[in-house]
């Protein structure tokens, strides 16, 4: 049982970064057992399909690849370097992709795919929340706060996108001018 | 070879676009796209190249799409209304499918970052027009009274330039009012 887990998330791993690199629907099943060294009926047994491969890829990665990063919106201290802080917390460069995947995936696949759009969704609600809770605590009124919760998201969607291409201190300027546009 | 005769470069072009615009450079293959414009692959491989139809694709989508989008834009005299409406025009197109899938230029970030030198220089092109172009609005919104400090026209059309990279996602999320809301609630953030 013990070793079987193992393989399931080593497969999912390096499926991440091929889905990343490739797109979705720019890699094959082949493509898939050829990175991940296992092969087409393991895979077929063990997640049905490519899409069973992926959402179980997004769910691992939101356990392994977000929960630090999210929980720094629960720190205390300046609103705007808390917010700076966990923009950049996902565009480090040692983390496995630069970014953010779910939103990566869901860029790709959001409006073709029920399961990934809900994840998404899910995934983004939960961080509009947390900045609700971090802004109300920096003494926004409720409502006020639940709008500019709404762009602090849109920001976060902006930052694992365009960000990508830009230089670190480009990338920097633009997230620290969002901030302050946003919560000022 | 004898289709290839009868297609000029031009409208090979018009509809390798389309066909990268649907599915990203990676979703599409030599054999796919030699199929969709009718020619063999090996004319693909052998005299015009993957990489070249798809930099051509985004010269032909700038040109054809975006830059005219944008110089309507630019003419515009109602400052912050007019903007407003330009997003209300694009995630009208988005959620209507006028535009088959978001900005394809916005799409061609997310999936190739900075791989391609040349893919590259395009996307530093392409900000640059979209920057000036909220820059002369917001010029405009300033003379109308509706920017007080004109020292922070620069920081809104950066800010600015991230907003069809939200909504590229946001629109395949939220229903039409919400993203008219989200729209709202951006122009009130620049005052």
């Amino acid at each position: 049982m013990r070793y079987k887990e193992y393989n399931v998330n080593r497969v999912l791993e390096k499926s991440i970064p091929l889905f990343w690199n490739k797109g979705f629907n720019g890699c094959s099943i082949n493509e898939i057992v050829e990175t991940t060294g296992v092969n087409r009926f393991s895979l077929y047994h063990e997640f049905s399909n490519k899409e069973g491969i992926l959402y179980q890829s997004l769910k691992l990665y939101r356990e392994r690849y977000t929960k630090d990063q999210l929980s720094i919106l629960s720190s205390d201290g300046n609103l705007v370097s808390i917010l700076k802080r966990f923009y950049l917390s996902f565009l480090e460069e040692t983390r496995p992709i630069l970014g953010c995947y779910i939103i990566h995936i869901g860029t790709e696949l959001a409006d073709s795919d029920k399961e990934v759009n809900q994840f998404v969704d899910n995934f983004l609600n939960e961080i509009k929340n947390m900045f609700v809770a971090l802004l109300t605590k920096n003494n926004y009124e409720n409502q006020d706060a639940a709008v500019r919760a709404r762009h602090l998201l849109g920001l976060y969607c902006t930052s694992m996108s365009f960000c990508l291409i830009h230089t670190p201190a480009e990338r920097e300027k633009y997230i620290q001018n969002g901030i302050k546009v946003i919560t000022s | 070879m004898a289709r290839v005769l009868n297609n000029s470069y031009e409208e090979l072009v018009e509809k390798a676009q389309e066909l990268f615009w649907l599915k990203g450079f990676k979703g599409v293959s030599v054999k796919e796209l030699s199929e969709y414009l009718s020619i063999s692959p090996s004319t693909i491989y052998n005299k015009y190249s993957k990489d070249d139809l798809f930099l051509d694709s985004l010269d032909y989508y700038t040109s054809n799409y975006s830059d005219p989008f944008l110089s309507q834009l630019r003419e515009t005299t109602e400052g912050l209304d007019s903007l407003k409406d330009f997003f209300y025009t694009l995630i009208d197109a988005l959620l209507d499918k006028t535009f088959p899938r978001n900005c394809l230029m916005v799409n061609t970030v997310v999936e190739l970052r900075n791989e391609n030198d040349n893919v590259v220089k395009r996307y530093d092109d392409y900000m640059t027009v979209l920057e000036d172009s909220y820059k002369v609005v917001l010029e405009k919104a300033h003379a109308l009274g509706q920017i007080k400090d004109r020292n922070k026209i620069d920081d809104y059309a950066q800010y600015l330039l991230g907003v069809i990279f939200s909504l590229s996602i946001l629109y395949k999320l939220k229903p039409k009012e919400e993203l008219r809301q989200y729209i709202d609630e951006e122009m009130s953030f620049i005052n």
